[in-house]
């Protein structure tokens, strides 16, 4: 497949309101050593829902994830060039650009205000209850009460709370995978996140389970940005509200879900959803 | 399609077979060897500790566990001192080695640099710690001997009765003086611990053996004597020459260390500090990455990370590899024997910080190297005792890892 | 469902003490990885130094150190008459070593094999903790084994063997390495991928064929630097030949002869309690460079195999 045909990537996208965006890409590249992974992307995220990245394997959309965070710090050789601002509203009144690439970014924070859940489950060898409170304990002064509450609040919103408040003290490994998922969930949203990432949360998880996260993902979505890197293109086109295509490193496309998987505007993206290739 | 090559189609069918055979039977004949050569390593074992029972098992008596070395009485000699001596030694050991080595450990694994120059350092302390995991024990002795016990002679050389090295707490400088009462004498506070005798003629403070302050009195020749005993006891004969005594409480330090059980200990950890920090770093490589993820993800520190999550997964493993060293270091000799030197004369355990100790490898050292039959036999049944020693170590270490396994399945 | 408290406050501790004491952690363990390279460092100085104080001496010269075929440092208290040559305490070092590495190399090789490719999961799970108690046996144990066993054992069957000789040091020193040649080895072939066995028996290779041909190649630059850290081990082994191997230095190659060895030199050097500054007390420090060089570079050649042959596999 040529490159010529993904080189200009723009004006592909249809923009949300200026006022609605929370996470800006301009320009942005990335590479692994000197390996180039992502090439001068530039999409915006909306406030308040679900965006969702699909491509094939390696085409970089779990790379930039790793970058709103700033994950990739720890990949050794990893870096970036360009724009990826986080655009808070946290006292509503005026409203701040954080360039999350900046070195100065205290990135301790920066993980606070955004989340992130993991392909694989992967909840510390602890009780449910340390696990949800293991972040909290150390980004807040809370009373035990407090504490609790948080906890109750965090698993409720997880959806996982009726199923495991009665050994909240038990192991958390002793969960099943789907369980140790919403743990995990639980876990991100109990620092009080905007924005929660999720890394194929569901490729390692049994249909029921998948099911049970989608329609978690869907009741999140009135109080958190969520940005789901999938694989499955159902699960795109039933929990998200936008979605963004990326092939070999490139944004091919992005616009309403429902746009791109039944009027898209490049080929290769209708190839790639209707399963010809990938 | 092409014809099949002839190599292919022209086989004797016999000599198939036969080949076949012959390569079954050497298969089967290199299975056997395989069997009894690892079976000779159990054999050594065995005849090792049956050699050793047989020749040590009828000097293991209490007289072996409660006394000390004795040159006169050969037959009640025993390994009390080093028994203390190596507990102690090791204590200090552990104590040097376990916090640099486990920090040394978490530093390499979990703080890996991403730049490049700093990446080259890291792979450069790396192979620094595998190759001083090479490095014979008796060189660290030597190691041991030039930086803790002569310090570079940085402090001057310590010798009996002229130079105590820097004396930093703990030591009490006294002039020893006779008393009119015979067998009985007084201490006399030093000033200058350069003056190694004092001349006293007038009456100056003394303390007496239980520690009592009091003016020492002096009688000149030609007055009467004093006559009762009290009196005797408080009072020297004018012109007695009282030469220096230090009292040493058990905080006594200096610098250099000299011949003591710190020195020892410290060398020690020096043997095994390669050996805990590769024990560690591979408990650590162990724990899964998608926990330090986790951790990370939620906004946790690096070193948040590693005390919360990392550590508490890997301290099983580092336990381990920490007994197995600790193993190592009651079972070494030869940094011991150049550090403290090959002495064993010694009632019991070290008295004060800068004090010697023996250790078991180096009194088994000892006997085993006389003619006498009983130091030979002594010399087993020490080893028996050691191997005991030895024994309990490994399996609390078993156990460890055993329960941990476990619970990981 | 209203926000909890907790999160409503929005009172997140300061991550800037965070930050500080997260440098000064760093800071201070990477204080403790910097002091292993000091001990490199120390032990290079304090080698290089102390042995000054002995080339420096006229009554050495470095050309005598390395060729001269007498060492007489402990038997003549006479600097004059004091002959200062390495090679027969090289060649005592290398006659024990040989003999360890006769026993422990192929022993311990085909143990590993055996471990490795034919073994069942009980017997593993007894002749490995052997082995690992043999790796834990202290080596003085050993070198009273040797005098306590292995020397007579020799006397009985074979005439000629005094009673401190290499050998029998050799042999039990060749114990102390076999389970270390034996765990790297069978580290080293398990780290072969299972699909090499498997396309070695799906041509018909016999377990043999499979373990000699396919697996101990595949293994190799790990089993030789096993070999490798194994002789350095060997040579810088110390209390095994104090106690067995005798104490008078000999140039020769015959193995049922006293050898003292570097490191039983150093010993008995120590042990002497020679008075510290002479050119005598000063020549341990000229033989332990010596051994420490040849152990460092061993270890050295060993550890860069080793690591390239872990890149390869991953």
């Amino acid at each position: 497949m040529s490159t010529a045909q993904t080189a200009n990537t723009t004006d592909a996208q249809t923009d949300p309101p200026a006022d609605q965006t929370l996470l800006r890409i301009k320009n942005f590249c990335s590479w692994y050593g000197d390996y180039q992974a992502l090439h001068d992307l530039t999409l915006d995220i909306p406030r308040r829902q679900v965006t969702a990245f699909i491509g094939p394997s390696g085409c970089g959309k779990s790379t930039l994830l790793k970058w709103i965070n700033r994950m990739n710090d720890i990949v050794p050789g990893a870096r970036a060039k360009g724009h990826l601002s986080l655009i808070s509203d946290s006292d509503n009144a005026s409203k701040k650009e954080l360039d999350i690439l900046d070195q100065s970014v205290d990135v301790v924070a920066l993980r606070r205000q955004i989340g992130i859940v993991f392909q694989k489950p992967n909840p510390f060898p602890k009780s449910i209850y340390d696990n949800v409170a293991f972040g909290p304990r150390l980004h807040m002064r809370t009373t035990k009460a407090e504490l609790d509450e948080l906890v109750e609040w965090s698993l409720q919103k997880a959806a996982v709370w009726d199923e495991v408040k009665d050994r909240l003290h038990g192991p958390a490994l002793g969960l099943s995978g789907g369980q140790q998922q919403r743990l995990c969930i639980a876990r991100a949203i109990a620092v009080g996140p905007e924005v929660l990432l999720m890394d194929e949360p569901c490729s390692a998880l049994d249909p029921a389970s998948t099911l049970a996260i989608e329609d978690l993902i869907f009741e999140l979505r009135s109080q958190y940005t969520i940005v789901i890197v999938t694989h499955n293109m159902q699960q795109a086109s039933r929990c998200s509200d936008r979605t963004a295509f990326f092939f070999e490193g490139r944004l091919v496309e992005a616009g309403d879900t429902t746009q791109v998987f039944t009027k898209p505007e490049k080929k290769q993206t209708d190839d790639y959803v209707r399963g010809k290739f990938g | 399609m092409s014809t099949m090559p002839s190599a292919l189609t022209s086989q004797d069918p016999k000599y198939l077979t036969n080949n076949a055979i012959r390569r079954k039977r050497l298969s089967s004949w290199f299975y056997g060897l395989c069997v009894a050569i690892a079976f000779v390593s159990v054999l050594i074992l065995v005849v090792l500790l049956a050699a050793i029972w047989a020749q040590g098992q009828s000097r293991l008596t209490v007289d072996l566990l409660t006394r000390a070395h004795s040159e006169l009485e050969i037959e009640r000699s025993g390994m009390w001192p080093s028994i203390i001596g190596s507990l102690i030694v090791c204590f200090v050991c552990a104590m040097a080695a376990l916090p640099l080595g486990i920090a040394t450990a978490v530093f390499l694994e979990e703080f890996k640099p991403t730049s490049k120059p700093l990446r080259l350092i890291h792979g450069f302390i790396q192979l620094n710690i595998a190759n001083l995991a090479g490095v014979p024990s008796i060189v660290y002795g030597l190691l041991g001997l030039t930086v803790f016990v002569y310090m570079f002679n940085v402090f001057g050389q310590i010798k009996v009765n002229e130079s105590p090295g820097l004396e930093i707490m703990g030591a009490d400088h006294y002039y020893q003086v006779m008393t009119l009462q015979p067998g009985h004498v007084v201490f006399v506070p030093q000033e200058d611990a350069s003056v190694r005798e004092i001349e006293i003629t007038e009456p100056i403070e003394a303390v007496d053996n239980s520690g009592n302050r009091f003016e020492l009195a002096v009688w000149k020749p030609g007055t009467p004597r004093p006559k009762d005993e009290a009196t005797k006891r408080q009072t020297i004969e004018e012109g007695a020459i009282g030469g220096t005594i230090t009292r040493r409480s058990w905080y006594y330090f200096r610098l250099p260390l000299d011949k003591s059980f710190l020195s020892g200990g410290f060398t020690l950890a020096l043997v095994i500090l390669p050996i805990i920090i590769i024990a560690s770093q591979e408990s650590l490589r162990a724990v899964s990455p998608s926990l330090r993820e986790a951790s990370m993800g939620i906004g946790a520190t690096t070193w948040q990370t590693v005390r919360h999550v990392c550590l508490p997964a890997a301290i099983p493993g580092i336990m381990t590899g920490s007994i197995l060293a600790m193993g190592r270091a009651i079972g070494e000799a030869a940094p011991i024997l150049v550090v403290l030197g090959a002495t064993v004369m010694k009632g019991g355990g070290p008295e004060h910080l800068m004090d010697n100790a023996i250790t078991m490898p180096v009194l088994i050292f000892n006997w085993a190297g006389r003619q006498q039959n009983e130091f030979q036999e002594l010399a087993a049944a020490a080893i028996i005792v050691l191997l005991v020693v030895l024994l309990i170590l490994n399996s609390t270490a078993i156990i460890i890892r055993q329960k941990v396994q476990k619970a990981h399945n | 469902m209203s926000l909890p408290k907790a999160l409503q406050s929005k009172e997140f501790r300061s991550t800037r003490i965070g930050v500080l004491s997260e440098r000064l952690i760093v800071f201070s363990l990477a204080t403790c990885a910097t002091i292993t390279v000091l001990i490199t460092i120390g032990i290079i100085y304090m080698l290089v130094s102390q042995s000054a104080g002995f080339f420096a001496s006229d009554a050495v010269s470095f050309s005598g150190f390395l060729t001269d075929t007498e060492w007489t440092a402990l038997q003549s208290k006479d600097l004059e008459k004091a002959k200062f040559g390495i090679l027969p305490l090289l060649s005592g070092t290398l006659r024990v070593t040989a003999i360890a590495m006769l026993i422990a190399l192929p022993l311990g090789l085909v143990t590993a094999i055996y471990l490795s490719e034919f073994a069942s999961r009980r017997i593993r799970s007894w002749l490995k903790p052997t082995l690992e108690v043999i790796a834990g046996i202290p080596t003085v144990v050993l070198g009273y084994f040797a005098i306590l066993v292995i020397s007579p054992s020799l006397q009985f069957f074979t005439d000629g063997f005094t009673t401190f000789n290499a050998t029998s040091a050799g042999i039990a020193v060749g114990i102390l390495c076999l389970p270390m040649v034996c765990s790297l080895s069978e580290d080293a072939m398990r780290a072969v991928p299972r699909s090499l066995r498997e396309g070695a028996y799906g041509l018909g290779c016999t377990p043999f064929e499979t373990s000699i041909k396919v697996v101990v190649p595949a293994a190799l630059s790990g089993i030789v630097s096993a070999f490798l850290l194994a002789f350095s081990r060997a040579i810088g082994e110390t209390m095994v030949v104090a106690l067995a191997a005798g104490t008078l230095p000999t140039f020769t190659f015959d193995p049922s002869q006293q050898a003292q060895t570097m490191t039983g030199f150093i010993v008995e050097m120590i042990k002497s309690e020679s008075e510290y500054g002479t050119v005598q007390y000063f020549s341990l420090y000229g033989v332990a460079m010596t051994l420490f060089v040849i152990t460092f570079g061993m270890t050295l050649i060993g550890q860069i195999i080793r690591r390239r042959f872990q890149e390869s596999y991953q």
